[in-house]
This record gives structure tokens, C-alpha cells and sequence, in this order.
């Protein structure tokens, strides 16, 4: 390969990777639905693997694997980002599987997946508290008793 | 323009200002070999005897990063039990998936079970190892589940492979520590490069990654399958 | 001893625990903190050994560094895994029987808490940093109720977005380097990293520690999970899990960037911190949620404290690290009883003389009245801020003497409704189990009251040997005194 094409793989790879950053960042902030969230936070870590694996590229090498043991002519590609990768790879599955699993349980609770709705529903709920079973009373600013909405 | 087209443009000016500052700094070709992975290429077959450089790196001179890997894959699955609890009670009179899928799903699993142990045997010869291997396991127990769901997954057999594999892994550490003074130091010597049974303890270390990793995506899976579902 | 046997002994426990339960419940009700027992003892074993013989350098797999991970053992790492474990330890008691997976949870916290205080390479702190953060997100859901599912998946999308950051963060400098090794990073620094492709990855990598360290602006996880998590959880997470993140800020600013202006970074996201922290705890109407934005303000305070170049800093900020990590837990123990609308603690004095007593010594310690401990933290970071000449450390010495007047505000509010005469039965007593942990770690509170000189001279020389770079290089890596480079 000569050094033109090699200098458009480099291009064209990064490009890749930072794109999916990119629309990864900007589909967890500004989406509303939770499943779409996790998906942006997927093709985030794609896109870090990405990036991570073509900084260890080196132009014209081979894969670091000795075949019949021996060290072949052609330069190796840098082993080590190959090794990041595959942990962030698991660590990624990981807590993906892990949203989903709360995902799941937020919906049963909620019936619900937008997060404006989970907001309001999460501040309703660590703002009031049920003692006992009576309503608590609620003392607005202006000095008013307010009755909460029981939960 | 309206919001889509403005978040195009700045998508499309924000990569071209990222994508300039990343070349000007990363290497282009091969006259930069200095940092720590050239070092390891030249020392590696002499060091760890594995065909398989990426391996070594894996187990060899980053192990304790593959331990703690296994960890967060470990502490997701227990946090995932945590979280969704038993199996709902008609989990397992779900309708099975039709005759075609019971019986290919029957027959895929010794392939896929020879598969799997092949690519986790072979770790430190070709590309592969033990958590490609263990994903092929885990894939191995989980389809005939959702072929037909009256035959769910055994959780304490898989949750007890789990624990003993990664115990392994910590106690082969161990007596690494016990015996050459370093944690994870590689054992037995290191054979003859390209055979099966070389670069000393590597291959056990990834068999026990790979049963750990196989049991752990099986129970992860099965539990988000049998969990109760909206009605 | 051999610093492994802190992170092997909780995983191996760890990894057993679910198989023990089953066989025989009742080892496996008492092995978790039988284990952590040991961890304290191994702990303090090397304690005593750094104190004769120098900070420890452990090569993983004999391989040295930079081609191997190396752990670096000086008193500051030692000091904070001490303070996970015997946090974690003491939350322990008391604690209701619940399913099998918290107690694993809460080891495998232990195992990577102590892991990312001791280790010296990068990408190992990703991992061990990965494995603290989704054992939390875990333990935050552990309530089971509706809300903590949803706080905790609000804390995972936080945390994900900001763990891939770091890892960005540390791809970049792999880049710019070639290595993750800190003590070779250390060397290599001064040319390599000291431009903008280093603090662009200082940042990536500041906001995704700042997720766990609570840092604005990732920190609007905080008010809910602590509202929604059982009061144990909120005050592992809050009062100690938080701190070892800023540790790791504080090493790569010592290590890596030393002369440049990342610290200044650090201690603007202070500073803002502080305000917005305390700001919202002067308008938060539930106990949880003053306690969670008051959090915020200290880990305000200490980002603050770390942007201090220099041990004046380091010791200022271990100060009021270890207060907080004594005073939160305590506090957030009472909230179990006491937790919800303020107004609801109206006469809350008759019903527990001792509870109110409690809150009162141990919140004018967080506003810092002497002669209390929080005094002379906050008095340290004061006078260390005044020692540097550049005017943005004037400025946050006057955000954190503003910071302390809002804390006072709120604080008596509290107590003053904690003393009125109640009209109704509206709060409980604390249970007994709540209040072990609480009074165990007053004890050690007024212990550090009394001892207060000895414990300042120890951790001057904690910090003093924190700050030297140059005894961090030439530990780890021995061969290099020569020429300097590896390659």
C-alpha cells in the first residue's frame, strides 16, 4: 500500500469512529425514549472500540499471530490496543445487559419509557413519603398546608 | 433551516474539527515503533511462548486487566439477578417455536459446543480465545431455550460452574504468587511454540475464562428471557 | 504481604459466596465481613511494612514495568483502600438479610475500591473503576422499589456515557504516548503530553471520573439514587466510593500533569460544584436530598482542595476527605428513621435525645466549627488556597467561606425544627441497628478529635510523600535512572 492509501484507511477509519461518537453522544442527550438512549450509548462504545483499535494500526503489517512459529517479514500491528478492546468489548456487553434489565423493571413499575414522564413521576416520589400509612402534610412556601396526592 | 438540518451541519463541522486534531497527533506509518506494544512484539514468543501475541498481552503481561474483566462481567450478571429476581411461574409453558426451529436448535448445539471449546482451546494459537469461545457457549445452551422454553436453563449448575471457574482463575493466580512471588505470573514452562499444549498456563487460564464466561452470558440471558414481561 | 491478597481475598470470596449460601447459609451470612476483617488486617500488615521500609512497587506476573502492570503502594493508596474497607465493614452491621447478591455486591466494591486506590497503569484503573461503578449501579437498584430502578438507570446512562469518555480520555494519550503506564507517563509527560492533545484527554478523562466523584456537570444522578437507595448504599457510595475517583484525579495531576493548567480545570468544576451544590440544598425540602446536595458541596471542596499544586494541597484534601467519609455515612444511618420531609422532624428531640445530639455534633462539623475535625480541614484547605499566587484560588477561598454560610443556614434550620415542641407523632425512633454504625463511627470521630495533632503530623508526611514524582518513577521503574527511556 502506498502511503496515499494508507494515509486514506487512517482517514476513513477515524472518520468512522468519530462519527460514531458523535451520533452516539448526541442520540443519549437528545433522545427521549429510553431504548433509543441505550442505543446511542451503543454505538458510543462502538465507536471508542473503533478509535482504540485504529490507533494500534501500522501500515502494511500483518496480524501479530507467528504462523509455524515463525516471526513473519512483515511488521505487526500493535497487540496491545487489540487486548483493550476485547475488555472494553465485555465491559460494554456487561452494562448494556444491565440497562436492559432496569429498563425492564422501570417499565413494569411506570408503564412508561419516556424520560420527561420518569422525571416528573421520579420527583413526585422522593418529595413526598408516606408515614404509616397517613398522608404527610406538606408546608408550602407560602405557610399554606398542602395535602399531598397519595401514592 | 430547521432543527434537522442544523443538527447535521454542526454533526458534520464538529467531525471535520475532531477528525483534523485526531490525524495531526496518531502515527501514519511504520517509523514509529517506539511505546511499549513494540517491546512487546520482540519479546513476547520469548517470554510467554504463545503464537497468539494478542493472548499474551491478554494473560500474560495484562492479566489482572482479564481478571477484572471477568469481575464486571461477574458483577453485572449478580447485579442483574439482584434486580429481576425468580422466573415468573409461566415462564415454562410458553409454546415452543415450531418444529423446524425445535430440531435445528437440537442439532446446532454439539456443533456449536465443538465450536466453542475449539476456539477456547486454541486461544493461544489463533485469533480467538476465551471470551469468544465462552459468547459460542453461552450461544450453545441458550438456543434450544428459546426453541422451546418447557426446558429452561438450569441457574444453579450454571451460577456454580460460574463461581468455580473464576475461583480457578484467582487460584491459579495465586499459586503463581505462591510459587514465582508475582500474582499471575505464567506456570509450567513454556513448551513448544504452535502446539496445543504450550505456553504453560495460559491455556487453563482461558478455559476457565471461557466456562465462566460461557455459564455467565447463559444464566444473563436466560434470566432477561424469563423475567415477567409486560401484560 | 504482598498488596494482591487486598483485591484476590474479596474476589475469590466474592466468586464463592453464591455457591457457599446455598451449601451452608450461615457461613455464608458471616464470610463477607469475616473477609473484609482480614482485609483490614492484611491492610494494616502493610501499613506497618511501608512505614519501615518505603512505598512498595508490585510487578504483576514478574513483568516489569512499563511492559506489565505495576502497583504502587505509598501511604495514600493504602490510606483510602483502608478507608473502603473499614467503610464497608462498618455499613455492614446491622444490615437486614437480604438476597445473597448485595453482600457480593458489597465485596466486589471492597475488591475494586482497593484495586483503583492501588494501581499504577491506566487502562487497569478503567477496569477496576468498571467494576466499582456497575456493582453500584447495582446496589442503587437494591431498594426494589419503582423509583430506584429508575434513578439507578438514570445513574447507569451517567455513568456508561462517562466510563466510554474515559476510556476516549485514555485512548488519546495511548496515541500521544504509546504507553499507560503512570510512571512512565510521568517521564514521557513534559514532552508528549503537555499540549492540547493532553488536556483534551484530561478532560475526556475528568468527566468520566467526575461521574462517581459527583463533579458538575455529571452529577445529576446524585439527589435521586440517594433519595432512593437504602441509606447504607447512599453513604458507601457518597461518603467513600467517591473519593477514590478524585484519588485517581489527584495521581494523574500529580504524575502526569504537573505544570500545566489541568488543575486549573479541576478546581473551576469545584468550584461550580460548590455553589450549585450547596445553593440547591438551601431550596431541598427532604432530608436525603440536603444530605445528597450537601455531598455535592464537599466533593466540591475537595476537587478544590486537589487543584492545590504541592502536598499544602493533598493534605487538605485528605482532610477533608476522611471527615466526610466519617460524618456522611453517620448521617445518612439517621435518615433511615429520619429520612423524608423536613418538616416532618418537627419534635423529632423528644422522641430520640441521642439521634439529635448526634446530628447536631456531627453536622457543625461539616460546617466546621472549631474545635471540631471539620474545622481544621477546611482551615487546611483555606490556607493552603492562600499560599498559591494565582487569583482563581482567591476566588474559590471566597466560594468556600460563602459555601460554609449557606451550610449553616440550612443545618439549623434543620435543628431548630428537631427542637421545636411536636404537636403529632410524626417520626420514629432510629432502630438500635441503625444507630451501631452511626455511633461507631462518632467513635472514631472523637477519637480523631482528641488526637487531632498526631493525625495531622502522619498525614503531612502522607502528603508529602504523595506529591514527590520523582520517588514514584524511580520506584517503578528502577532500570531507567540511566537514559531515561525504555524504547
Amino acid at each position: 500500500m502506498t502511503i496515499e492509501e494508507s494515509a486514506l484507511l487512517y482517514i476513513l477509519s477515524y472518520t468512522g469512529a468519530i462519527g460514531l461518537i458523535l451520533l452516539g453522544i448526541s442520540a443519549m442527550v437528545m433522545c427521549r425514549h429510553l431504548i433509543r438512549i441505550i442505543f446511542g450509548l451503543i454505538l458510543l462504545e462502538s465507536g471508542v472500540n473503533l478509535f482504540l483499535i485504529t490507533v494500534g494500526y501500522r501500515v502494511n503489517a500483518v496480524a501479530p499471530i507467528l504462523v509455524d512459529g515463525k516471526i513473519p517479514e512483515a511488521a505487526m500491528v500493535d497487540p496491545i490496543p487489540q487486548a483493550l478492546v476485547l475488555t472494553a468489548i465485555v465491559i460494554g456487553v456487561a452494562v448494556q445487559a444491565l440497562a436492559l434489565a432496569l429498563v425492564i423493571k422501570t417499565y413494569k413499575a411506570y408503564r412508561t419509557l419516556d424520560t420527561q414522564e420518569l422525571a416528573q413521576e421520579l420527583a413526585q416520589e422522593t418529595g413526598t413519603r408516606i408515614v404509616k400509612g397517613t398522608p404527610v402534610y406538606l408546608v408550602a412556601p407560602a405557610g399554606k398546608i398542602v395535602e399531598e396526592k397519595s401514592i | 433551516m430547521n432543527l434537522r438540518e442544523a443538527s447535521s451541519l454542526i454533526f458534520i463541522v464538529g467531525l471535520g474539527i475532531l477528525l483534523t486534531a485526531v490525524i495531526k497527533i496518531v502515527a501514519f506509518d511504520n517509523t514509529i515503533t517506539g511505546g511499549v506494544g513494540a517491546t512487546i512484539l520482540n519479546q513476547a514468543p520469548s517470554d510467554l511462548g504463545t503464537a497468539n501475541i494478542v493472548t499474551s498481552v491478554l494473560l500474560g503481561y495484562r492479566g489482572l486487566d482479564t481478571l477484572g474483566e471477568l469481575t464486571v462481567l461477574f458483577v453485572a450478571a449478580t447485579a442483574i439477578g439482584l434486580v429481576l429476581g425468580q422466573r415468573r411461574v409461566d415462564a415454562a409453558l410458553e409454546p415452543d417455536a415450531g418444529f423446524i426451529l425445535r430440531i435445528a436448535a437440537d442439532l446446532l448445539f454439539p456443533f456449536l459446543i465443538m465450536l466453542g471449546a475449539y476456539i477456547i482451546l486454541h486461544g493461544h494459537l489463533t485469533p480467538g480465545g476465551g471470551f469468544q469461545g465462552g459468547a459460542i457457549l453461552a450461544a450453545a445452551f441458550f438456543i434450544p431455550i428459546l426453541a422451546s422454553p418447557a426446558t429452561p436453563l438450569n441457574h444453579r449448575v450454571s451460577s456454580s460452574v460460574e463461581g468455580l471457574a473464576g475461583a480457578a482463575f484467582i487460584i491459579i493466580g495465586l499459586l503463581a504468587l505462591f510459587d514465582k512471588g508475582y500474582f499471575l505470573a505464567p506456570l509450567l514452562g513454556k513448551g513448544e511454540m504452535g502446539q496445543l499444549f504450550s505456553a504453560g498456563s495460559l491455556p487453563l487460564l482461558y478455559i476457565a475464562v471461557g466456562l465462566k464466561v460461557g455459564a455467565e452470558l447463559a444464566g444473563l440471558l436466560a434470566r432477561l428471557q424469563e423475567t415477567e414481561a409486560s401484560d | 504481604m504482598n498488596a494482591v491478597w487486598l483485591i484476590a481475598l474479596p474476589l475469590l470470596g466474592a466468586f464463592l459466596l453464591p455457591i457457599i449460601y446455598r451449601r451452608f447459609m450461615v457461613i455464608g451470612y458471616w464470610a463477607g465481613p469475616f473477609i473484609l476483617l482480614a482485609n483490614l488486617g492484611i491492610a494494616f500488615e502493610i501499613w506497618r511494612d511501608i512505614s519501615l521500609n518505603g512505598a512498595q512497587s508490585i510487578a504483576m506476573g514478574g513483568f516489569p514495568a512499563p511492559i506489565g502492570i505495576t502497583f504502587y503502594v505509598d501511604k495514600l493508596a493504602l490510606l483510602f483502600a483502608i478507608m473502603v474497607i473499614l467503610g464497608t465493614l462498618i455499613l455492614w452491621f446491622g444490615k437486614k438479610k437480604g438476597p445473597v447478591q448485595e453482600d457480593t455486591l458489597l465485596l466486589l466494591i471492597v475488591a475494586g475500591g482497593c484495586g483503583l486506590a492501588l494501581s499504577g497503569d491506566l487502562f487497569n484503573i478503567y477496569v477496576f473503576y468498571e467494576i466499582v461503578a456497575v456493582a453500584s449501579y447495582g446496589l442503587a437498584a437494591s431498594r426494589r422499589s419503582g423509583a430506584g430502578y429508575a434513578a439507578s438507570l438514570r445513574f447507569l446512562i451517567l455513568g456508561a456515557l462517562g466510563s466510554s469518555l474515559l476510556l476516549l480520555g485514555i485512548a488519546l494519550i495511548y496515541a500521544a504516548t504509546g504507553t499507560l503506564n503512570l510512571a512512565h507517563l510521568a517521564q514521557l509527560a513534559p514532552q508528549m503530553l503537555n499540549g492540547s492533545v493532553g488536556l483534551a484527554a484530561f478532560a475526556l478523562i475528568l468527566i468520566g471520573l467526575g461521574v462517581k466523584a459527583e463533579l458538575f456537570p455529571v452529577n445529576t444522578w446524585v439527589p435521586e439514587v440517594y433519595a432512593t437507595a437504602p441509606a447504607r448504599i447512599s453513604g458507601l457510595l457518597g461518603g467513600i466510593v467517591s473519593k477514590l475517583a478524585l484519588l485517581v484525579v489527584l495521581r494523574l495531576l500529580v504524575l502526569v500533569y504537573a505544570d500545566t493548567s489541568a488543575p486549573l480545570l479541576l478546581l473551576s468544576l469545584g468550584v461550580l460544584g460548590v455553589l450549585t451544590g450547596e445553593l440547591a440544598a438551601l431550596r431541598a425540602t427532604d432530608l436525603r436530598q440536603v444530605l445528597a446536595y450537601s455531598s455535592i458541596g464537599q466533593l466540591g471542596l475537595v476537587a478544590i482542595a486537589f487543584a492545590i499544586p504541592g502536598p499544602a494541597g493533598i493534605i487538605a484534601g485528605i482532610a477533608i476527605a476522611l471527615h466526610h467519609a466519617l460524618v456522611k455515612p453517620a448521617l445518612f444511618m439517621l435518615t433511615e428513621a429520619w429520612g423524608g420531609q423536613l418538616n416532618r422532624l418537627v419534635g423529632a428531640a423528644q422522641v430520640s435525645m441521642l439521634s439529635a445530639l448526634l446530628f447536631i455534633v456531627l453536622v457543625l462539623s461539616l460546617i466546621g466549627i472549631p474545635p471540631l475535625p471539620g474545622f481544621w480541614a477546611k482551615f487546611l484547605l483555606v490556607k493552603g488556597a492562600l499560599g498559591i499566587e494565582n487569583g482563581w484560588y482567591h476566588i474559590a477561598i471566597a466560594v468556600v467561606l460563602i459555601a460554609t454560610v449557606i451550610e449553616t443556614a440550612y443545618f439549623l434550620r434543620i435543628v431548630r425544627f428537631m427542637f421545636q415542641e411536636k404537636t403529632q407523632q410524626t417520626v420514629d425512633k432510629p432502630y438500635k441497628c441503625d444507630l451501631v454504625p452511626a455511633l461507631s463511627l462518632l467513635t472514631i470521630f472523637f477519637v480523631s478529635l482528641f488526637t487531632i495533632g498526631l493525625i495531622g503530623k502522619s498525614l503531612t508526611t502522607v502528603a508529602e510523600e504523595a506529591a514527590d514524582r520523582k520517588a514514584y518513577i524511580d520506584k517503578t521503574l528502577p532500570s531507567e535512572k540511566a537514559n531515561g527511556n525504555l524504547i
